[in-house]
């Protein structure tokens, strides 16, 4: 037999979910919950609930951004950021996360899936190294 | 001082520009056993280069539906789950130039014998589509390995793919090592493969190519015992791609694998670690492609397309003889011929142990020069008439005088094929020695003396018969005048031989 993968059960349980009422809706995930653990794929509800939010962004067309950067961003950066993202990928939605990390030392760093604009000072310093390792 | 030091740096960090671009990041899952299954890297392709976090490199070999199989090339003990790995964008490549000739590098092509940096200005794909029907021209240029028996009854041309096979400790490497040190002065550059070796075994023969100067046109590639498998399945690609860079200069390139059948296993290990299905043995489904795409890339190219070659000898260790096994059978089939060994040979004191009957060469008749043909064409026929004859022999004792001395023709036969390891001896050297045995000069010298007739013939000849050897070196054919010098020359030392 084929082995089930968690994209499998998350496109079962969009098709079974979709256009249905929020208790019809509650009553298939609780039967879904009794499936998995009959199957024993419990250990496996995260990677599920990965691909199933990886199925509804690609259904609504919503881009999931995240930004990193050494300082908070201005509001109005952000909003740019959000922005340029829309256009690129073409999304209707973009939902955004922004984290500070102090070691970028500067710069920003995009993660869109698995897309990464990576423009932190501390990436273009190990760029640095490298090449003055490799020139030497 | 060291306001130069600061200038050069400022100089090096100006010349430094960074592109930035969006890159392809996965995240790594699992590691174990040199392998590593990685999330993400939707649109990586088979083959592509990998970097993870602490600049280990890896390739990518799985793509799965929501992870790819990367085979980790170096250390894999500091990836961790949750590492960041890193697309390229290229495919597996390694650095290729004349200052690898000399080197002993390993599967990546960095240099291991401590004797500091390689400096080569470009790489290669180590995976490449062979050469095209149209860039390529018939096998007729020999490739003169110096040992009797494969000169005279196995010969190979350049652009070749010989198979040398047999079972452990029958002198599989020393033919390879041999055929090396006879290329001093041919105009070929040899790159020499080992796979899955012992690291004692590459440094003696490190060592032995130094003592013959062969390491001035050398090149090993290795990659140890005490490697990931990873390395040991990478190593001939990187070989073969060593010695294209050559070919495609209009060279004549000569590489040995030794051996394939640790190679074969190397591809199983990481095959099963995959999970990828085994077949037959437990190899993957498709070992006979691994072989094959490799021994493709052995051509020889027109002139149009620079008139380079690659001629390759494999080598494939049997167990107990047995060369129907998956492997051995698989690579046969690939090659032009095969060099079979054998232990029994081995131990009766016929060595190079080549088993005449089973060995033989597809294409290479065509490249052997006229004057060996000569000498040497009845030779096999001869040999394999003795191998029957002498079984019969041994059940009879009244033999009539033709069978006699067909059986002393063929003993003489043997005993002059015989060579002591790293000493090759020249064509010209050769065709002498094989004009007086298949002429029937030998047939009266004892069978104990036959090597001190060899040797003493070959130093009178080299006084006595000079238009005969100039002949065969320049036209590779001698005249009625150098044969009749020839033999005159072998009369005359016969009878002084025999006489004292």
């Amino acid at each position: 037999m084929q082995k089930i993968s968690p994209k499998n059960i998350a496109e079962a349980v969009y098709e079974a979910t979709e256009g249905k009422s929020t208790a019809e809706q509650e009553l298939i995930l609780k039967r879904t919950v009794h499936i998995l653990q009959d199957k024993r794929l419990l250990g496996k509800s995260k990677y599920i609930l990965e691909a199933l939010q990886n199925i509804i962004d690609k259904k609504t067309n919503t881009v999931r951004l995240k930004v990193i950067t050494a300082k908070i961003l201005s509001k109005e950066d952000q909003a740019k950021i959000e922005n340029e993202t829309k256009i690129k990928y073409k999304g209707d939605k973009v939902i955004s996360e922004f984290f500070v990390k102090g070691e970028l030392l500067g710069g920003v760093r995009v993660e869109v899936g698995d897309e990464v604009l990576d423009t932190t000072y501390k990436n273009k310093l190990q760029k640095l190294e490298k090449f003055l390792i490799q020139s030497k | 001082m060291s306001n130069h030091i600061v200038e050069n740096l400022r100089k090096e960090i100006e010349a430094f520009k960074i592109e930035t671009k969006g890159e392809l990041v996965g995240k790594v899952v699992e590691v174990f056993d040199g392998i590593a299954k990685c999330s993400g890297l939707s649109d990586v392709k088979s083959g592509e280069m990998v970097t993870f976090a602490g600049g280990e490199t890896g390739v990518v070999l799985n793509l799965e539906e929501d992870t790819v199989g990367i085979i980790i090339l170096s250390d894999f003990s500091k990836i961790k789950e949750g590492d960041e790995v890193k697309a390229t964008d290229r495919i597996l490549e390694v650095p290729v130039g004349e200052a690898q000739i000399g080197r002993v590098l390993n599967a990546l092509g960095a240099p291991i014998d401590g004797k500091g940096d390689v400096k080569t200005s470009s790489a290669q794909p180590i995976e490449k589509v062979a050469s095209g029907v149209v860039t390529r021209q018939g096998v007729d240029q020999p490739v003169a390995t110096g040992i009797k028996a494969i000169d005279a009854l196995i010969p190979i041309g350049r652009g070749q793919r010989e198979l040398i096979i047999g079972d452990r400790q029958t002198g599989k490497t020393a033919i390879a090592i041999d055929t090396i040190l006879n290329q001093k002065g041919q105009n070929m550059i040899c790159v020499y493969v080992s796979i899955g070796q012992k690291d004692s075994k590459l440094r003696k023969l490190q060592t032995r190519l130094e003592e013959g100067g062969a390491m001035d046109y050398t090149i090993i590639v290795s990659a140890g015992s005490s490697e990931p498998a990873a390395l040991s399945y990478i190593a001939p690609y990187t070989g073969v791609s060593i010695a294209e860079y050559f070919m495609d200069q209009g060279k004549d390139v000569l590489i040995i694998y030794d051996d394939l059948s640790k190679h074969a296993v190397a591809y199983r290990e990481i095959s099963l670690l995959l999970r990828r299905p085994p077949g037959r043995e437990a190899y993957p489904g498709d070992v006979f492609y691994l072989h094959s795409r490799l021994l493709e890339r052995a051509c020889r190219k027109n002139e149009k397309y620079g008139g380079g070659s690659i001629t390759t000898l494999p080598i494939i260790e049997t167990q107990a003889g047995d060369i129907s096994a998956y492997i051995p059978t698989n690579v046969i089939s690939i090659t032009d011929g095969q060099i079979f060994l054998e232990t029994d040979l081995f131990y009766k004191g016929v060595r190079p142990a080549v088993n005449v009957g089973f060995s033989v060469s597809r294409v290479g008749s065509s490249a052997q020069i006229k004057a060996m043909k000569k000498v040497a064409g009845t030779l096999k026929l001869d040999l394999a008439q003795f191998r029957e004859l002498e079984a019969f022999a041994q059940f009879g004792s009244d033999l009539d005088d033709a069978t006699k001395a067909q059986l002393e023709r063929g003993k003489r036969a043997v005993e002059v094929l015989k060579q002591p390891q790293y000493s090759p001896v020249v064509i010209e050297r050769q065709v002498v020695t094989l004009y007086a045995l298949t002429r029937g000069y030998m047939d009266d010298v004892p069978l104990n003396k036959i090597k001190e007739f060899e040797s003493g013939l070959i130093e009178y000849a080299e006084r006595n018969a000079k238009t005969f050897l100039s002949e065969v070196i320049e036209k590779k054919m001698w005249s009625d005048v150098g044969e009749e010098e020839l033999k005159k020359a072998i009369a005359d030392f016969k009878t002084n031989f025999l006489t004292l």
